[in-house]
């Protein structure tokens, strides 16, 4: 059983949607987070002139983070990222401009070896220059104590 | 990646995918890390003392980069695939410069018409330590 009992952090945030941001989907973008990644299928390479390419399926990530609100949780010194589940609604291409939205799901702590860790958990949703959802991302963040 | 197309009908419950070891170069993840524009300082993700600051041993591969290698496992099984849904957690770190294995197996086949298929996914350390779990769907064309 997990609870956000005894846990201090701006509430206020719960729900609440954010707007963190319009970001332009460039081909140089979807061609560096291909090679960086070690990515070999062409549609994602661009090095077929038969194939129309596309972004890799968790580009998304690239524009998560960073720009969400704090939630000025009062526990632990260091944060890493838990988890995460994308889900691909519609192809992205170059060019597409995509706008993200995102909002506190839900706070938990759990209790195990290494001590009690508190979970944040967001959803951020994406959708295109014509309002089409593309990405749906939910994150799991734990921060504890060092 | 195979170059030959699969379809629905050739996978079945149970079938693997994978495995392919790979492994994170410092470059690769400074590549990584500086698509969305030149990384202006250190951090836990290219800088060991950075990093061991934190309280890790060295500098880690970043997650969202380890979501896309897992990510990988399952569009390069086949041009075919589609990846629909990929839920992963971290249970580890991942080092850079060291071998990783990666792996899945088919847990369901949906032979109601949707063509997708569920699968369990790991990325695992040479020891066989499971540093990345998850699970996907994905979808397969028919067969012409």
């Amino acid at each position: 059983m997990t609870t956000d009992d005894g846990i201090v952090y701006d509430r206020t945030l719960l729900g609440k949607e954010n707007e963190i941001g319009t970001y332009e989907v460039s081909l140089k973008m979807i061609t560096e987070f291909a090679k960086s990644t070690g990515e070999t299928h062409p549609r994602y390479l661009g090095n077929d002139e038969q194939v129309e390419i596309i972004a890799p399926p968790t580009i998304c990530n690239l524009f998560v983070g960073g720009s969400r609100p704090d939630i000025k949780l009062e526990f632990g010194d260091v944060s890493f990222f838990a988890g995460q589940s994308i889900e691909s609604k519609s192809e992205i291409r170059p060019g597409d401009k995509l706008t993200a939205t995102t909002k506190l799901d839900h706070v938990y702590s759990k209790t195990g070896r290494s001590g009690k860790m508190v979970f944040a958990v967001w959803q951020t949703q994406f959708k295109n220059q014509n309002n089409d959802i593309v990405a749906l991302v939910n994150e799991s963040f734990v921060t504890r104590n060092k | 990646m195979s170059n030959n197309p699969l379809y629905f009908e050739d996978v079945e419950f149970g079938d693997d995918i994978g495995p392919i070891i790979r492994e994170v170069s410092d470059e690769s993840v400074i590549e990584f890390v500086s698509i969305r524009g030149p990384e202006t300082e250190p951090s836990r993700f290219t800088s060991k003392e950075v990093a061991q600051s934190q309280g890790l041993p060295e500098a880690i591969v970043p997650g969202a980069m380890n979501i896309a290698l897992m990510s990988q496992l399952l569009t390069g099984w086949s041009e075919t695939v589609s990846l629909l849904k990929l839920d992963v957690v971290f249970r580890k770190t991942v080092p850079h410069n060291t071998p990783l294995k990666f792996s899945g197996i088919i847990t369901d086949k949906d032979e109601s018409g949707s063509n997708n298929l569920e699968c369990d996914i790991t990325m695992e350390n040479e020891e066989g330590v499971k540093l990345v779990i998850g699970n996907a769907v994905i979808s397969l064309p028919s067969q012409p």
